[in-house]
């Protein structure tokens, strides 16, 4: 089913000869909706990450004022804005040529069928715009009762643990719930996504399962949660860093699915406008079009790229790409289908910084270490693994984070105040255990000030759980 | 769709609020560092704001990636060889490499430097006349030519009169304008206060004054124009380098020369006078020379005749006369020991001494702390 109340009947047409082929190719998704929108209005939509109707916050305006630069100086440019939704909500651009319509929603198709269809997303709450708007209410009533600068700054401080959180914890208590209810003998829906979303709203309501207290168990790598439970906060602070959570929360899938998430729809709209939605005139312009989207910079990677070529690959090799697209995110993916005849055709290799601030070499070919190397990117949606270790006894409750040095360093300067944010908020002591290199190093917050030491062990001694 | 749309633009409005709050907050940093110069048009100055973003958990600069294209390992990995710029790929790595430039008007930078130094406004000296041509065509008035007659507000008047009159037929909606109702554009004078002002930065170029010197003496240039043109409507700036002759260059010139040689500063005071002589006269111009030098002169003698140029003919013409000393590793300082003994009772000429950077924001409110 598709719809779109501000589109001109030529471009619905072309929506519904865009879905009929999507369909016949095997795709499957929920209803979409068409949106038409100025390239600005775009910009602002896309600051939201895709929901308008956020909370306010500077930073979405410093996202806005990203994009718009990019855009006004011809750096980028987006041609749609898919959000992962039921129905699934598609902006497009008014400024595009009929053609580029046509490319964008075919594209939009592949995107809505990898939402529906993909495992890491069947956590994700699909009636997110109302939630989005109800958290906007709170947090503006918030704002009126205790005053726009406190609220703010405690935004922020919010947002800069927001990292900290488990990428995975999500599909993890899904999976959980999900097995309970399949002993309890849930109803069975007619797809497995259904199924598990009705055990989902079986075990847990229709709210997101609430923190419940005690079941944070240490270690946890969830230390926005911790906190929001543990910490002596006030009512309305602990009700931001939810909200803060539960939104980083539904972004957390499209982190950990870029590439295949990109090159799968991708690799439908270029399937699907050469199988007969192209006229034989647009052909030059749709080759134009396609080819900007899916180049790479000169040494950079464009998920765009690496991710229909790893579909093309994975076609060659007779794999089955509607299970790759079910089961995988970008690491999964990443591991399972890239080999030496891969790397070698797409000319990957390992860049290194320079030394003395040259800019990045060619550091190495290899195989294994490419693909080393990339996947250690992926990993953690990107970010650095830290983990709260333990709460330090004997009446005092310092926080012990551990970072898992995976031979890439952290900015000290920037850890020294992100360690300052989190005593400010659990108002205790907090010490982070890294390395610089070969060296141990003990960062202490106490009392707004940093101590950075040589630590006495190496932090990769200590057991390291995998995510 | 469209109304939520624009909480954008108040978005935005707070970002930018944040922004200049920022660059307040580290004005001692801007104060000391070259950055903000380069990236300053007539009326708009881009200040680089890094530290707007969050602090977060990110990885430091052995971070490897992985990047697509050809070359040969140890090539630049964005394939142009030889360049020092360039970044490295890697999948999730893109977030948070931008740094944003903040648009700030002139004007505004002015005044944040302004409450930082706690500097005074400056009362122009001389004429307090105003200047009272120009103005613009904003005015209303019952008479004038037909080639000036306001049509819109002369129909709107008829129709209202025709209404009120009760004479308006909406079968014939015919208006016909009388004389009573005919208006006209007439031009409003705009009277603006007559302020002119010159800045002439001298800058000795000769061996003794490295890279460092003169990095410094770029910073203040920069600030005290800001300042200085957020004060007068026209600035002019001359630029006067000498070593053991003066001459004027042009703007890049003057930052970039690097001369070698001896140092007669008299020179450059004998071409600022003979330059106020000919083209900027008192009557019209507030005149400020800024004078930078590691206080090195050929000879006691030359020191003399600087003392004599500055008390007998610069003072009386200028606004304020400056003399700023770098500190170099080569310089004696003689030079602003002799003008401070020479001048102890003379305020319209004020010296400071620079150390180092740290020193450039009491340099800056020692010459434009007097509101001269």
């Amino acid at each position: 089913m598709v719809s779109g109340p501000s589109l001109t009947p030529r471009l619905l047409r072309e929506a519904q000869r865009a879905e009929a082929a999507a369909s016949d190719a095997g795709l499957s998704f929920f209803e979409v909706v068409f949106e038409m929108l100025d390239a600005a209005d775009v910009n602002a939509v896309a600051a939201y990450g895709g929901f308008p109707t956020r909370y306010p916050s500077w930073r979405f305006g410093m996202e806005y004022e990203r994009l718009a630069k990019g855009h006004q100086w011809g750096l980028s440019k987006i041609y749609e804005l898919v959000v992962n939704h039921d129905p699934t909500i598609a902006y497009l651009v008014r400024s595009n040529s009929l053609m580029e319509q046509k490319l964008v929603m075919a594209h939009v198709f592949g995107h809505a069928d990898f939402f529906r269809n993909n495992a890491w997303f069947a956590p994700t709450e699909r009636s997110m715009l109302e939630r989005f708007e109800e958290h906007a209410r709170r947090i503006q009533e918030y704002v009126g009762r205790y005053g726009q600068d406190r609220v703010e700054r405690f935004i922020d401080v919010a947002l800069s643990l927001e990292p900290l959180m488990d990428p995975h914890g999500p599909q993890r208590r899904f999976r959980a719930a999900e097995s309970r209810a399949r002993r309890g003998g849930a109803p069975p829906g007619t797809t497995q996504v259904e199924r598990s979303r009705a055990s989902l709203r079986l075990v847990m309501g229709d709210e997101p399962p609430a923190p419940d207290p005690g079941q944070r168990q240490l270690p946890t790598f969830d230390l926005l949660g911790f906190v929001a439970e543990h910490a002596h906060l006030e009512d309305w602070e602990r009700d931001v860093l939810g909200i803060v959570a539960a939104e980083a929360e539904y972004f957390i899938p499209q982190r950990l699915t870029k590439i295949i998430n990109e090159g799968w729809a991708s690799f439908w709209h270029s399937r699907l406008l050469t199988g007969g939605l192209l006229e034989p005139s647009e052909l030059i312009e749709f080759a134009d079009c396609h080819s900007s989207a899916t180049q790479a910079a000169p040494g950079q990677l464009n998920p765009y790229k690496l991710g229909i070529e790893l579909f093309r690959h994975a076609e060659r090799q007779g794999l089955d790409l509607f299970r790759l697209r079910a089961v995988h995110n970008d690491v999964s993916f990443v591991d399972e289908v890239i080999d030496e005849a891969f790397i070698e055709r797409s000319a990957l290799f390992v860049s290194e910084q320079g030394r003395g601030g040259e800019g990045a070499r060619i550091g190495s070919r290899d195989h294994h270490r490419v693909k080393q190397e990339l996947l250690r990117s992926l990993a953690w949606a990107g970010q650095p693994r830290i983990e709260l270790v333990e709460v330090a006894g004997g009446g005092r409750r310092d926080l012990v984070l551990q970072h898992h040095h995976d031979g890439r360093d952290l900015k000290l300067d920037e850890a020294a105040a992100v360690l300052k944010t989190i005593e400010g908020l659990w108002r205790a002591p907090v010490q982070l255990l890294t390395s610089e290199g070969d060296q141990a190093r003990r960062l202490t917050a106490n009392g707004g000030e940093v101590e950075v030491r040589e630590a006495e062990a190496p932090p990769s001694a200590l057991p390291s759980r995998a995510g | 769709m469209a109304g939520q749309i624009h909480r954008i633009d108040r978005d935005r409005a707070r970002f930018k609020e944040v922004v200049r709050g920022r660059i307040r907050e580290d004005l001692q940093r801007y104060l000391a560092s070259s950055e903000l110069i380069g990236k300053r048009g007539d009326r708009i100055v881009s200040v680089p704001v890094p530290a707007v973003e969050l602090p977060r958990f990110r990885f430091g600069s052995n971070e490897a990636g992985v990047g697509q294209g050809p070359g040969e390992v140890g090539d630049a990995a964005d394939g142009r060889d030889g360049d020092a710029d360039g970044g490295a790929g890697g999948a999730g790595e893109q977030e948070g490499t931008h740094i944003l430039e903040a648009e700030v008007e002139l004007e505004e930078l002015a005044s944040m430097l302004g409450e930082e130094l706690g500097l005074p406004n400056i009362l122009p000296r001389g004429r307090d006349e105003l200047d009272a041509c120009g103005g613009q065509w904003s005015g209303i008035r019952g008479q004038g030519p037909e080639s000036l007659r306001h049509f819109r507000r002369t129909f709107r008047r008829a129709l209202v009169r025709t209404i009120a009159a009760g004479e308006f037929d909406h079968q014939r909606p015919v208006v016909t304008p009388i004389r009573d109702d005919q208006v006209y554009r007439a031009l409003k004078p705009k009277p603006r206060p007559e302020s002119s002002a010159v800045i002439m930065h001298m800058m000795d170029v000769s061996g003794s004054m490295g890279r460092e010197q003169k990095d410094i003496v770029r910073i203040e240039a920069f600030w005290i124009d800001t300042w200085l043109r957020s004060q007068y409507r026209n600035i002019e700036v001359v630029y006067i380098v000498h070593d053991a002759s003066a001459k004027v260059v042009d703007k890049e010139t003057f930052f970039h020369l690097r001369e070698s040689g001896g140092t007669k500063i008299s020179s450059a005071y004998e071409l600022c006078l003979d330059l106020i002589k000919e083209r900027y006269h008192p009557e019209d111009y507030n005149i400020y020379p800024f004078h930078y030098s590691d206080g090195d002169n050929w000879s006691a003698r030359d020191t003399e005749r600087c003392v004599a140029l500055v008390r007998d003919e610069l003072l009386s013409r200028v606004n304020q006369f400056c003399y700023g000393q770098v500190k170099s590793a080569y310089g004696s300082g003689q030079f602003k020991k002799d003008l401070d003994t020479a001048f102890q009772e003379e305020s319209a000429l004020v010296t400071a001494g620079v150390d180092d950077r740290a020193g450039i924001p009491g340099a800056i409110k020692a010459f434009l702390g007097q509101g001269r």
